[in-house]
C-alpha cells in the first residue's frame, strides 16, 4: 500500500480555482429577503425607547419580542442575547433585524430608526471577573519563602481578527413547521442546538446545511449561532426565506476575535539554576458576553508550563467582562496567548540566571512519562530532541545566534518550543460531543462518510476521505464527503480544537475496518461508530487535574530577522519548522496548513494590530487592519517528523492550530535576539520596538 | 438618482463637465471605497459621475525640454514601466498599492484625491510637479503645493479636473525614498519620505526632501533647503522638526512618526555627507 502521507487533489480545489463554487451569498433562494442588523452605537446603556419610522408593507422588523423560545444563544455559557433586551453592552450589539425585499429600503428604514439610550458607565479593563480557574501541581508555596531567587515577569497580548476571505452569511428558511438554516460554519450541531433553544421547537424541526466555507480559523465556530438563530426566528416570523450576509466592515467590528489577554509569572529559582515553583495568572478580556471564554482560558492555564516540566506549579486565570464585541474561537484557542508569554518568560528567566537559554530551556523540557501541567502524564514518546536538533541544523541557528548577539546590527534568530493538546479539553468529547460517525457503503460500491465535520479550507473532506478509502483499501474516488446537512449525517462533533483528523479520522477508521470486514459487492451497509475515551484518561473537572488531552502535537520554529534601524521595521528573513503531527495524512494539504499557520502566528506577533478606542474596533476595515501579503511572506523550511500515536488513524493526531501557536514566540525572540532588549508584549510593533530602544 | 457619464473623448468630457456639477471618477481605488454602500446597492455618489479614466488623450508620458509631462490618466502601472519616468517617482510608484490596483489607479486620481499619505505626493513636490488644470476655454498651471489645500482638498473649480502633471526633470545625484506601512505591500503609509540632492564642486548645489503622511498636507520647505549649506545636519534636524506634526491614528502614533521622520532624515543627511 502507498504511503498515506502521499499527496492527491483536494476535493475542493477545482471548484474554487475556477470559481463554480457557490457560496452562501452565491445562493439564489426564491423569495428570500435580505437582513440588515441595527446595532447599539454604546457600548453600555440601557435602551429607553425605539422610535420607528413608517414600515412599509413587506417590511419586517424582528426583535426580541418575536424569539418563541428563549433569547439566549446556546453557546457552552448562554449569556449572549440573541436580540438585545433592555441593556446593550457593546457597540455593534444586535438590537433587531430589517427584513424586506429591497436594500434601499431596508437602509432607509434602518436610518430612521431612532434609538434613545440611557448611558451607563463601560467598562474596558480587566475588573468585573465573570469566571475564575485554579489549579495546583504539586506544593510550590515553601520555594517562594525559603529564599529561592524569585523571578517575575508580565506579558500582554493583543486582539487577533480571522480575516478569514468570506465575511460571515447564512439564510434561514421556513416551511412546514420546519426551519432550516444554510450558511458559512464550521459547527452545523452548535447552530442546530442553538436554534432549537432560540425557536423553542422540536430538535426535528431543525435542519442545518453548510453552505462552502470560505475561511473560518475558529470564526465561524460559535458565531454563526447568533446569526443562525437570528435568520431562524425572521423566517419563522414573515414565512419567507431571509439572507443575512454581513460585509467586511460590519464582519470586523461585530464579530468574535481573539481575546486579549495579560499573564504573569512568578519563578522560585534553586541554586542549581533550576526552576522549582511557578505561579502564573492568566487574564483574558471576553469582551461582552462569556460564550466560549472560559473554555479558551482553561486552554490558556494548562499551557502555563510550556513544553517544560515545572515540578511544583500554581495557576489560575480569570475572564474579565468588558463592554467590547465578544471573543471567541480563534485557532489555537488561548494557546497563543500562553505560549508566547510561557516562551518568553523562560528565555528571561534565563537571561536573569545568566544561562544559556538553549541549555536552560533543554533541561526544563519534559520528556516521556513526566507528569503535565495538570498532574496527567505523557504517554506518549517525546522526540523534541530530534526535532530541535534538526530545526538548528535547518537554521544554522547557534552559529547565527551567537553572532547577532555579539554584533549590534539589528539581525536576530530565535526559537520557540510548543505543544498543542489534541482534542476537547479534559473529558469534553466522553461528556459533551460524545462524536457518531457512520460510512455507508452504497449498492454501487461507494462508501459515503456520514459526519458533521465541515470543509473551510483546511482538507478536512480530502483527508477524512484517504482514511476511509485507505483503510477500505478501495479508490478515494469511491469515497463521498458531501457538505453536512444535520438531517443527513450524524453529530461527530465540531470542527474545531484540533480533533478533526484524530477524534473523527480515528472514528472513520474503525468503521471503515468494520466495514471491511462486512463488505459484500452490490449491497447496501451502514457501520456506525462512537467515540470512546482512551481508558487511561482520567481527568477531573472540578480541580482541573488529570489529563487534559489524550495526545500531543510539537513543534519547534525558528524565526531569523532583521530590524530596521531607523524605522523599526521587522523583516523576516527566514522561517524554519519542524512539526511531530503523528504522521501526515496529505502532506501537501499538512504544508498548507503549517505555511498558513506559521504565517498567521509570526503577523499575530509582529503587524496584526487591533486596538479599541472608548469601547470601538479602531481598525475596522482590511485596509487598516493588516494580514500578511505575498511580500511579506518569509522562505519557510518545513520538515514533518513521524511519531505515531497509536489511537489516530494512520498514527496521525492534530495539526490544524499547532503551527500558528510558535510563530509569535519565534519571531519575538529573535526581535529581543536583534535589539537587545525584552519583549514583553505583542504585536511587537515598530512602535513597540522603537519605544523599547528610546527607554534606555 | 444619479447618473453616470461615459465620454469618449476629452473634449466630451469638458464640455460635459462644463454643462453639470460632477464628481470626477479616475481609477475609482480611492472613491468607490469612500462610497462604498451595502453590497448589493449602488455606491453613495450624491452627484452625477464622469468617468474619466478611460480618456485616451490623458494617457501619455512625454519628455519635452527639461519637463516631463504626464497625463493625468496614466495609470501607475504605465508611470512604472515607461523609460522616461524619473527614478525617485519610479521607487514611489512601485511601493504603492498593489500590482491589480497600479493597473488602474492613476496618477491624476491620486492627487485630486489629496491623502495626507498620498505616496506620489512626496515626490511630486520635490520634483516641482505643476498641476495643469483644464476646464472648457480655461486653462490654468499651478505649483502642486499650491494646488493641494488639505485633505481631501484641493483647488479645482466645479468645471475643471486635472489635465497634466508636469515635473521637472531634475536628475539629482543622490534621491532616497522610503515608504513606512503597515507591511511590504498593499498599505497606506504611516510615513513616506523623498529626497534629492544635486551637488556642484563637492557642494551641496540643490537640497530637496518632503515627507508625507506626518502633516495635513506633504511638508516641504524651500526656504530650509536654501539654507543647508549653512547649517550642520543637528540645526537641520532641529528645523524639520519643527514642521512635522503628526497625529495618532488607527496606523501609528505621533511619537513614531514624528521619530522616524527624524531618523530617514538622519540616514538622508549621511548618504548626502557620503555623495560629497
Amino acid at each position: 500500500m502507498s504511503d498515506i502521507s502521499r499527496s492527491i487533489n483536494k476535493q475542493d480545489t477545482n471548484a474554487k480555482t475556477s470559481g463554480s463554487i457557490e457560496y452562501i451569498s452565491d445562493m439564489k433562494i426564491e423569495g428570500a429577503l435580505h437582513a440588515r442588523t441595527l446595532r447599539s452605537t454604546m457600548a453600555r446603556a440601557r435602551i429607553t425607547n425605539i422610535e420607528f419610522p413608517e414600515i412599509p408593507t413587506g417590511y419586517y422588523i424582528v426583535d426580541r419580542s418575536d424569539v418563541p423560545g428563549m433569547n439566549r444563544v446556546k453557546i457552552i455559557f448562554d449569556d449572549m442575547p440573541v436580540f438585545a433586551e433592555e441593556e446593550v453592552r457593546h457597540i455593534g450589539e444586535p438590537i433587531l433585524l430589517v427584513v424586506g425585499e429591497d436594500r434601499a429600503v431596508i437602509k432607509e428604514i434602518i436610518d430612521g430608526i431612532k434609538v434613545e439610550y440611557e448611558p451607563l458607565v463601560p467598562e474596558f479593563g480587566y475588573v468585573n471577573s465573570v469566571i475564575h480557574y485554579d489549579y495546583e501541581k504539586g506544593d510550590g508555596e515553601k520555594y517562594f519563602k525559603d529564599g529561592s531567587r524569585i523571578i517575575t515577569g508580565e506579558y500582554k497580548t493583543g486582539y487577533q481578527e480571522h480575516i478569514y476571505l468570506e465575511p460571515q452569511g447564512i439564510i434561514g428558511i421556513f416551511e412546514d413547521g420546519k426551519s432550516t438554516v444554510i450558511g458559512s460554519m464550521q459547527c452545523p450541531y452548535y447552530i442546530k442546538n442553538a436554534v432549537v433553544q432560540a425557536l423553542g421547537i422540536e430538535n426535528d424541526k431543525v435542519r442545518i446545511q453548510q453552505a462552502a466555507t470560505g475561511g473560518a480559523f475558529g470564526g465561524k465556530e460559535e458565531f454563526p449561532s447568533l446569526i443562525g438563530c437570528q435568520v431562524a426566528v425572521a423566517s419563522m416570523k414573515i414565512g419567507r426565506p431571509v439572507r443575512l450576509i454581513y460585509d467586511r466592515v460590519e464582519d470586523i467590528e461585530s464579530t468574535t476575535k481573539r481575546h486579549p489577554s495579560l499573564i504573569k509569572f512568578k519563578a522560585a529559582v534553586d541554586e542549581d539554576n533550576n526552576i522549582r515553583a511557578m505561579k502564573v495568572h492568566v487574564s483574558l478580556d471576553s469582551g461582552a458576553y462569556i460564550g466560549l471564554s472560559g473554555v479558551v482560558l482553561q486552554r490558556a492555564m494548562i499551557a502555563a508550563s510550556g513544553v517544560y516540566t515545572i515540578d511544583n506549579l500554581s495557576v489560575s486565570g480569570d475572564v474579565f467582562e468588558t463592554n467590547t464585541v465578544p471573543n471567541g474561537a480563534f485557532r489555537g484557542f488561548g494557546a497563543p496567548q500562553m505560549f508566547f508569554a510561557i516562551e518568553m518568560f523562560i528565555n528571561h528567566v534565563a537571561q536573569e540566571l545568566g544561562e544559556d537559554n538553549l541549555e536552560f530551556r533543554s533541561r526544563h523540557l519534559a520528556k516521556q512519562g513526566e507528569a503535565t501541567s495538570t498532574g496527567g502524564h505523557f504517554r506518549d514518546p517525546i522526540i523534541m530532541n530530534k526535532m530541535i536538533d534538526k530545526v538548528m541544523e535547518m537554521s544554522d541557528y547557534k552559529t547565527k545566534r551567537k553572532q547577532y548577539s555579539a554584533k549590534d546590527d539589528f539581525r536576530g534568530i530565535g526559537m520557540s518550543w510548543y505543544l498543542h493538546g489534541c482534542g476537547f479539553t479534559g473529558s469534553g468529547e466522553q461528556k459533551h460531543i460524545k462524536a457518531v460517525v457512520r460510512l455507508r457503503k452504497e449498492k454501487d460500491n461507494t462508501v459515503t462518510v456520514l459526519a458533521a465535520n465541515t470543509e473551510m479550507g483546511q482538507g478536512a473532506f480530502t483527508t477524512l476521505r484517504k482514511i476511509a478509502a485507505g483503510v477500505l483499501e478501495i479508490p478515494v474516488e469511491r469515497v463521498i464527503y458531501n457538505n453536512p446537512d444535520t438531517d443527513l449525517v450524524p453529530d461527530s462533533g465540531p470542527t474545531v480544537a484540533s480533533r478533526t483528523i484524530m477524534i473523527v479520522g480515528g472514528l472513520i477508521a474503525r468503521a471503515a475496518l468494520k466495514l471491511k470486514e462486512q463488505w459484500v459487492d452490490g449491497e447496501e451497509i451502514l457501520i456506525e461508530e462512537r467515540y470512546k475515551q482512551p481508558d487511561y484518561v482520567e481527568w477531573d473537572d472540578e480541580t482541573l487535574t488529570g489529563d487534559a488531552y489524550p495526545a500531543y502535537s510539537w513543534g519547534v520554529n525558528v524565526a531569523e530577522v532583521e530590524v530596521d534601524k531607523a524605522t523599526y521595521e521587522v523583516n523576516i528573513r527566514n522561517l524554519w519548522g519542524v512539526y511531530d503531527i503523528g504522521k501526515a495524512i496529505d502532506e501537501r494539504i499538512i504544508i498548507g496548513q503549517i505555511e498558513g499557520g506559521l504565517l498567521q502566528g509570526v503577523a499575530y506577533g509582529t503587524i496584526e494590530v487591533m486596538d479599541t478606542k472608548d469601547g470601538r474596533i479602531r481598525q475596522r476595515n482590511v485596509t487598516d487592519y493588516i494580514i500578511p501579503t505575498a511580500c511579506d511572506c518569509a522562505p519557510v523550511e518545513t520538515v514533518i517528523m513521524d511519531n505515531p500515536f497509536p489511537l489516530g488513524p494512520y498514527g496521525a493526531k492534530g495539526a490544524g492550530e499547532l503551527p500558528l501557536v510558535g510563530g509569535a514566540p519565534a519571531v519575538a525572540l529573535a526581535i529581543e535576539n536583534a535589539i537587545g532588549k525584552k519583549v514583553m508584549k505583542i504585536p511587537a510593533t515598530p512602535e513597540y520596538i522603537m519605544e523599547l530602544l528610546e527607554n534606555d | 438618482m444619479v447618473k453616470s457619464f461615459i465620454p469618449g473623448t476629452y473634449e466630451e468630457a469638458l464640455e460635459l463637465l462644463d454643462k453639470n456639477e460632477m464628481i470626477l471618477m479616475a481609477g475609482g481605488t480611492d472613491l468607490m471605497v469612500k462610497k462604498r454602500n451595502w453590497a448589493g446597492l449602488s455606491p453613495l455618489f450624491d452627484k452625477d459621475v464622469l468617468f474619466i479614466s478611460e480618456l485616451r488623450e490623458l494617457k501619455y508620458i512625454r519628455k519635452s525640454g527639461g519637463f516631463i509631462h504626464i497625463g493625468a490618466m496614466t495609470t501607475l502601472e504605465d508611470i512604472l514601466v515607461h523609460r522616461e519616468t524619473p527614478e525617485i517617482l519610479r521607487k514611489a510608484v512601485l511601493l504603492m498599492a498593489s500590482p491589480g490596483i497600479r493597473h488602474i489607479a492613476t496618477l491624476g486620481g491620486n492627487i485630486g484625491n489629496a491623502s495626507p499619505a498620498g505616496d506620489s505626493l512626496p515626490v511630486l513636490y520635490i520634483l516641482d510637479a505643476k498641476i495643469v488644470i483644464d476646464g472648457k476655454g480655461t486653462e490654468r498651471m499651478v505649483p502642486i503645493e499650491e494646488f493641494i489645500l488639505g485633505p481631501g482638498k484641493v483647488y479645482l473649480e466645479s468645471r475643471e479636473m486635472i489635465k497634466e502633471i508636469v515635473i521637472n526633470d531634475v536628475r539629482f545625484d543622490m534621491i532616497h525614498y522610503e515608504k513606512i506601512g503597515g507591511r511590504k505591500s498593499d498599505a497606506i503609509s504611516k510615513i513616506s519620505f523623498a529626497g534629492g540632492i544635486s551637488y556642484k564642486k563637492g557642494r551641496i548645489d540643490e537640497f530637496r526632501c518632503a515627507f508625507g503622511a506626518v502633516a495635513p498636507t506633504v511638508v516641504r520647505s524651500r526656504k530650509l533647503e536654501a539654507s543647508v549649506n549653512g547649517l550642520g545636519a543637528e540645526e537641520i534636524k532641529k528645523s524639520y522638526a519643527e514642521l512635522i506634526r503628526p497625529i495618532d491614528d488607527q496606523r501609528s502614533t505621533a511619537v513614531y512618526r514624528k521619530k522616524v521622520c527624524m531618523n530617514i532624515l538622519d540616514e538622508f543627511l549621511d548618504k548626502a555627507g557620503e555623495y560629497k
